[in-house]
């Protein structure tokens, strides 16, 4: 994976990016040991997993408080934003790459 | 995650007003308690608060070399105020003399304690709806051009 061609990207940020990412060729090995077909979708799924867990927590902090077994209102409250944050997060990157996919939908062959 | 750390703080800070709301209230209760179950008289408790190091924000502040957090209930300790006596003979709890003893509480400085809990709270709650909307600006950033 290169980006040379984007040449405002500092190379050392991108080798940090591709690092970060498993299964990529130029990481020095994160330990876990992916497989080489793994990369950018395997850790978006992964993130989005996260993203879900993170739902589901609030979710729970929510049931908890109607139950009445919540000691407090605010950290309900400060996890649903929390919760929040994350998804809207999760909704940009996934438009971004909606929007690259139809750029390369709409290049002329 | 940074804007995390932001939360954390200002929640820890809302915990410990909360904590301070709840004592207030408590002694508010008790103004005309003259014993409590096991006999002795209620003593007026106060919330002393602190700073709590957050191991989350303690990566972000070490380049400063401070150690920054939230706060957090330190303890909460019986005050020394004297007990009111009030003339009530034929009070069940009165002593030799008619005297019955209530615990010394002032009400208009609990009042002053409720108010300063509340507006404390209030401003944990600004701090942290801030930090959200900082964080939203942050997610708009190359987003339709708002």
């Amino acid at each position: 994976m290169s980006i040379d061609a984007v040449g405002f990207i500092p190379s050392a940020t991108a080798q940090a990016i591709e690092s970060k990412l498993p299964g990529s060729a130029v990481g020095t090995g994160t330990g876990t040991g992916a497989a080489p077909a793994s990369g950018f979708g395997d850790w978006l799924a992964s993130e989005i997993a996260q993203v879900n867990d993170k739902i589901q927590s609030a979710d729970k902090k929510v049931q908890d408080l109607a139950l009445g077994k919540a000691s407090n209102l605010h950290d309900v409250m400060i996890a649903l934003e929390d919760t929040k944050l994350s998804f809207q997060l999760m909704v940009q990157i996934r438009s971004r790459v909606l929007e690259a996919y139809q750029d390369i939908l709409r290049m002329q062959v | 995650m940074d804007y995390l750390a932001a939360f954390a703080i200002s929640g820890s800070g809302m915990t410990v007003e909360k904590m301070r709301l709840d004592v207030t209230a408590m002694n508010l209760a008790n103004v005309n308690s003259s014993r409590g179950a096991d006999g002795t008289m209620f003593q007026p408790l106060r919330v002393v608060s602190g700073v709590r190091t957050d191991p989350r924000f303690e990566a972000a502040m070490a380049a400063w070399g401070v150690q920054l957090g939230g706060a957090q209930v330190q303890q909460l300790v019986p005050t020394d105020a004297p007990p009111r006596m009030v003339l009530e003979p034929g009070h069940p709890d009165a002593d030799s003399r008619g005297f019955v003893s209530y615990p010394g509480i002032n009400p208009v400085a609990e009042m002053t304690n409720l108010i300063t809990a509340v507006r404390t709270y209030e401003a944990n709650v600004v701090a942290l709806n801030a930090a959200k909307t900082m964080a939203q600006r942050a997610l708009d950033i190359g987003g339709g051009g708002r």
